[in-house]
């Protein structure tokens, strides 16, 4: 893939919202799947299609933990993850010639 | 603008955005996500400026008349207690809230917890320690943040390196720059020196909650 190319796996609004997200954190923290969902406002089924796709590409990992009766999914991106976004926003700096939208 | 079909979610292929759009949604949800997960926001950092330059801005213009000096009235104290009271809890609240689902680096680890636990209850006696010595700024309320002002330099540097530490060193400044302003004025130099901090970190936070592209 070369600089210019916007990686397919990223560049669909669902799956950029979570990596964006998730890459708010610091490397190798955690975020709960319930919040992750709250904070992109999807529901549950839409939200494990495109974390499968993520998973299965090992830009994200997770975790099932159990807490007493409750099963806690945990979600991170990995490093190869922050590596595959930090290449798309490369990317679309490149194809954007810098001149940046300003969203807020 | 292309509006995904239900089909199209639930295959995880929605429509295509164009480079523009895909910029403006990376930019707004990196920023909304920095947003809502950072533990100590703006505009709560802000606030704990302001209140910490009033209530201790207040008791700077009720002992600067003092001659000599008695510290501050039976007044000011339930005001001071309330104010650190209000925010101890407004903190942890607000932080809370923001690391909900959160796991790592981002939240204190219990060592941590327990170097600020330490450090706060080890204070008034340092300072009875100081005072039982004779030094001069014992009692003043800058020596209050000097050692907890170091031990947050010494977690922030533990968790990012010096360059993360500049917050806990200028709390230490703070402190010992009000050793030098005697008892009248190390309460004006708190009220200044933590307020100017506090709007620093602020500036930074807000700085640092920019999103990936602009």
């Amino acid at each position: 893939m070369n600089d210019d190319t916007l990686d397919p796996l990223i560049h669909v609004p669902t799956r950029l919202k979570i990596v964006a997200t998730l890459a708010a954190l610091p490397d190798g923290d955690t975020l709960s799947f319930t919040r992750l969902q709250d904070l992109i406002g999807l529901t549950p089924g839409n939200l494990i299609i495109h974390l499968r796709k993520l998973e299965d590409a090992e830009y994200i990992s997770s975790e099932k933990a159990r807490n007493g009766t409750v099963s806690i999914t945990t979600v991170a991106l990995t490093g190869h993850g922050r590596k595959a976004l930090d290449a798309y926003t490369r990317a679309l700096r490149g194809l954007l010639g810098g001149d940046l939208l300003d969203s807020r | 603008m292309n509006h995904p079909t239900p089909d199209a979610i639930a295959s995880g292929n929605e429509g295509a955005m164009s480079p523009q759009q895909a910029a403006a949604m990376l930019d707004q949800t990196t920023y909304e996500a920095r947003r809502k997960l950072t533990p100590s926001p703006p505009w709560l950092l802000t606030v704990r400026a302001v209140a910490v330059l009033a209530a201790l801005g207040n008791i700077w213009l009720t002992v600067r008349g003092q001659h000599p000096y008695q510290g501050p009235t039976g007044a000011d104290v339930p005001v001071l207690v309330a104010f650190i009271v209000l925010n101890f809890f407004a903190t942890v609240t607000v932080r809370e809230r923001a690391l909900a689902g959160v796991r790592g680096v981002t939240r204190f680890r219990p060592a941590e917890i327990a170097i600020f636990v330490a450090v706060f209850a080890a204070v008034p006696l340092m300072m009875w320690a100081l005072d039982s010595a004779g030094v001069s700024f014992a009692l003043y309320p800058t020596t209050v943040v000097i050692v907890p002002g170091l031990a947050l330099a010494g977690i922030q540097t533990a968790r990012g390196g010096w360059g993360s530490s500049w917050g806990g060193l200028a709390v230490t400044a703070v402190g010992v720059a009000g050793a030098f302003a005697g008892p009248v004025g190390s309460w004006a130099v708190a009220a200044v020196g933590l307020c100017a901090v506090l709007l620093g970190k602020a500036a930074v936070v807000a700085r640092q909650q920019r999103g990936s592209l602009s």
